[in-house]
């Protein structure tokens, strides 16, 4: 023990004099703001310290279109932000070489407070997230070797890890932190909803309506202030003989967990359609018209929907206006989000 | 002009010199703490066999205990919890790979003075799963981790055989799971044989049959089972299968 503390008290030293010998300069932190009324977040940052350095690297990456194999798509090419960082229109995503992700690319915002990532939760840790779209041949195709090779050939990058790491060191570990501490400042919490829980604005008529029968049929699984309560579940989706796409069942191997999905967030739902796990839902219509209609109940459907979800016209209209109270324009246009602190607009037509 | 260039250079020698010293003082370090406690060097090393033969990759077709033939590409395994009489001797996992000599003998230095009993876990830590990106042996990196459904592979068999009916007649192993159900990290538990507890550096050779993964507590064929993929019930035979391979050579 004694040994333990004079070697780290020696190393202290040492970076201290290092740092006066090649006046390196610490990073500088970067606050995490936890709105007010929201839980304590579920990220551990003592293990990875926001850092303004590291979240602009961070950003880099996320949108650095060299790391996919032929230097085509990055993160930010399925992420987009004008989409709340979904895929803008598109059910599928489109990875390199013409290829097709099977799923459609959710929202990323308040990751901070998630443990499980992906429609099945398969992915446990947001630092391990990036591991799967990097090496998925229908993402970005490439290796991890191939990624960090890149990285460290790079005249900008070894610069970049060390102003936020304290080193030249380019691993794997500190790429994948630098994207989380990236995508930990994806924050989205400034809706017209936010702004009526705080008590600084008030719902027009039919947001309030819809907000009460929300809070009746919807909240349970969409759960306030994330509009998910993080579990998975059939909403009797029938499955697409072409994706063969079981759901939670994938990564638990348990058959009582066929064809569930992780509940989607609703914020900023109206920017992020198509819907559904395959994005097979055009629009909030389809939607609804598959809750009151369309579902097909089956053994493991939810106990909530048994018998189906029966809404009228009316109902669905407050809903709708509940629902768009969910957008974040402050959180879609915050240009600190975007490639180089530049804001992008929606394409005129399809991108990519 | 001239005086300040003189300061300049002082003040990097003072630099230096005291870098230097620091440099040194760690460097003793270790030596003073080896001279405190005297400790026995420990050498494990594995050896991977067919049968009794020493194994190579690529050059060798060998034939199952079901007469099906195989040509071995890759093979490799996790290991951690070493242990000697119960007492670990790292807390590190170890990525031991029969394409890189240097991965199969790890050397330890430590205070137990009759090694009877040695242990380890095929298999990494459930909580080195889902705690983020680690580094060195387990840098997911070295390829042994499933992306999509994340976790480490804690075993790797990988090759071909005309018996395979899966593309290119590969038969590709990968093995593992921390998930229960299907938590398929095994614990190996060997005894030492009494003239290596006597030697003054015991050297401890692990021999592994690579036979044992068709046949042991379950029979697996290449035709039947080409590929493992993901946790689940052929993972955790192949498990019990290769939990038998290892004994200590004489
Ligand atoms: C080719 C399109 C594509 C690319 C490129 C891509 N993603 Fe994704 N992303 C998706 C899709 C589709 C999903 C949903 C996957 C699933 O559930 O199976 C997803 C899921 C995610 C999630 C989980 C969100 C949640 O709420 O569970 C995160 C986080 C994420 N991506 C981050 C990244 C990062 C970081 C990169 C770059 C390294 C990246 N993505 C590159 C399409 C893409
Ligand atoms: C039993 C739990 C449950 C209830 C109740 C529920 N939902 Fe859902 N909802 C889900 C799940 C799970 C999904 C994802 C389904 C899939 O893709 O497989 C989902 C998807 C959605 C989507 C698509 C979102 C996207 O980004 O893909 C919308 C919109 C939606 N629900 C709105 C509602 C509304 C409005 C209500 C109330 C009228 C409601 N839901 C009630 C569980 C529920």
């Amino acid at each position: 023990m004694k040994k333990v503390r004079i070697i780290s008290c020696m190393l202290l030293l040492l970076l201290a004099a290092l740092a006066w010998v090649e006046g390196y300069k610490p990073p500088t932190p970067l606050k995490f703001i936890v709105p007010r009324n929201w839980p304590k977040p579920k990220y551990d940052f003592a293990k990875n310290p926001l850092t303004q350095e590291g979240f602009l690297l961070g950003r880099k990456l996320f949108y650095d279109l060299r790391l996919s194999v032929d230097s085509t798509v990055s993160c930010g090419s399925c992420h987009q932000q004008f989409a709340a960082f979904s895929t803008y229109e598109h059910n599928l995503s489109h990875g390199v070489n013409s290829s097709l992700t099977t799923r459609n690319a959710p929202a990323l915002q308040n990751l901070a407070w998630q443990s499980n990532f992906m429609w099945d939760g398969g992915i446990p840790h947001l630092d391990l997230q990036p591991l799967m779209p990097l090496t998925a041949a229908n993402e970005m195709g490439e290796t991890l070797g191939g990624v960090i090779r890149k990285l460290q050939q790079d005249a900008s990058y070894p610069k970049l890890f060390t102003a936020a790491f304290g080193s030249p060191l380019i691993n794997t570990q500190r790429m994948t932190k630098a994207l989380s501490q990236y995508m930990l400042m994806l924050v989205s919490s400034n809706s017209k909803y936010d702004r009526v829980m705080r008590g600084e604005d008030s719902f027009a008529l039919p947001e309030q309506l819809g907000y009460n029968i929300f809070k009746q049929k919807c909240s349970t699984c969409h759960k306030e202030p994330f509009f998910t309560d993080g579990s998975y579940r059939n909403t009797g989706l029938p499955v697409d003989n072409t994706l063969n796409d079981y759901g939670r069942m994938n990564s638990t191997g348990d058959h009582k967990d066929s064809l569930k999905f992780k509940v989607p967030s609703l914020r900023n739902v109206a920017v992020t359609f198509p819907y559904g796990h395959d994005g097979r839902f055009f629009s909030l219509m389809n939607v609804f018209d598959h809750y009151r209609r369309d579902m097909v109940v089956a053994a493991t459907t939810d106990t909530l929907l048994l018998r189906r979800m029966p809404l009228s016209n009316y109902e669905i209209g407050q809903l709708t206006a509940f629902l768009n109270t969910l957008t974040d324009t402050i959180f879609l246009k915050n240009s600190m989000l975007a490639p180089e602190g530049k804001l992008e607009s929606v394409p005129f037509q399809h991108l990519h | 002009m001239v005086i300040d260039h003189a300061e300049k250079t002082m003040d990097t020698i003072n630099k230096n010199l005291f870098l230097f010293w620091l440099l040194m003082s760690l460097a003793l370090l270790p030596v003073a703490g080896f001279i405190m406690h005297p400790t026995r060097r420990v050498t494990i090393r594995f050896r991977h066999k067919i049968g009794a033969r020493e194994m190579q990759l690529f050059n060798e077709t060998y034939t199952n205990p079901f007469g099906e033939p195989i040509t071995i590409t890759r093979f490799k395994y996790y290991i951690s919890h070493l242990s000697i009489n119960e007492k670990e001797l790292s807390s590190k996992t170890f990525l031991i790979n029969e394409a890189d000599s240097s991965s199969k003998t790890l050397v330890f230095t430590t205070g137990i003075t009759s090694p009877q009993t040695l242990s380890f876990v095929i298999g990494v830590d459930s909580l080195l799963n889902v705690s983020g990106v680690q580094t060195g042996a387990l840098d997911p990196l070295n390829g042994l981790f499933w992306t999509w459904n994340s976790g480490y592979i804690f075993a790797r068999m990988e090759g071909k055989s005309d018996s395979s009916h899966a593309p290119a007649h590969s038969v590709n192993w990968d093995v593992g799971g921390f998930r229960s159900p299907y938590n398929a990290s095994r614990k190996i538990q060997l005894t030492i044989p009494t003239d290596i507890i006597k030697a003054a550096d015991p050297v401890i050779v692990i021999d592994a049959d690579l036979l044992k993964w068709f046949n042991a507590k379950h029979t697996i064929t290449i035709a039947q089972s080409p590929l493992c993929h993901q946790p689940g019930k052929l993972a955790m035979q192949l498990a019990d299968n290769y939990s038998t391979m290892f004994t200590v050579a004489q």
